[in-house]
């Protein structure tokens, strides 16, 4: 194996997640944690299949983010339905 | 003669054991004993490559090609009010591939899936998928990703 063997980048990876029991009251259904690499856009694209739809992300969690050019890995948004 | 002595004594063994048969009192039945409350908690990890309308897996494996979409389905039992159900994805070199949140309010039996994809394909190798419920590891499955 190569030392300088690349990285693989999962940048485009998307996700999900259902149950079949019911949501917590009060919880949001689904929440993502921040990985290196992600932007807002990232992440939209990834759990919506829309880059565009990234101010959904970040109106849903202008609490934890300053500036939505700034995220940070480990950080918890919660992920409304787009 | 021997036949009316055997009627007599057939009719006395009768009334002998129909006069501590019948007589004895109708209890109610006693109560069942009280059932313990199940502890939620995650009974299986399956990996595959579906997923059924009740969050089964359809296609149960752990070989998975580069354009595959993967499905983790976990079952668990038991109630709580809230709990919350993180899948994490890892690929070999420790690289966090993504980590996926489900809150849940399960009143019994549940399934939970989780899935990923990547257009661009999977890079072959090893991979990792880690459960936790309420924040404690609770299952955890391997799977490799193969030339297909």
């Amino acid at each position: 194996m190569s030392a300088d063997r690349k990285s693989p980048d999962f940048s485009d990876v998307q996700s999900g997640s259902s149950s079949t029991a019911p949501r917590a009251p009060g919880a949001p259904e689904r929440t993502y944690t921040v990985v290196a690499g992600d932007s807002l856009s990232k992440i939209a694209k990834r759990v919506y299949g829309d880059p565009q739809k990234w101010r959904v992300i970040y109106e849903a969690n202008r609490n934890h983010i300053k500036n939505p050019d700034l995220i940070y890995p480990g950080q918890i948004f919660t992920l409304p339905e787009a | 003669m021997r036949a009316a002595h055997h009627f007599r004594l057939a009719l006395a063994a009768g009334v002998i054991v129909c006069s501590s048969a019948c007589s004895k009192k109708e209890e109610p039945a006693p109560a069942p004993p009280p059932v313990a409350p199940v502890v939620f908690r995650v009974t299986s990890v399956d990996l595959g490559k579906g997923i059924t309308a009740d969050k089964m897996v359809a296609n149960s494996t752990s070989d998975f090609s580069p354009r595959d979409t993967i499905y983790v389905s976990v079952a668990t039992e038991g109630a709580s009010a809230a709990a919350s159900l993180k899948a994490r994805w890892t690929f070999e070199d420790g690289q966090v591939v993504d980590e996926t949140t489900q809150s849940v309010a399960p009143t019994g039996p549940a399934r939970t899936e989780f899935h990923i994809s990547k257009p661009s394909g999977w890079p072959v190798g090893k991979y990792k998928v880690e459960i936790t419920l309420d924040g404690a590891l609770a299952g955890s499955k391997d799977f490799e990703v193969k030339r297909s």
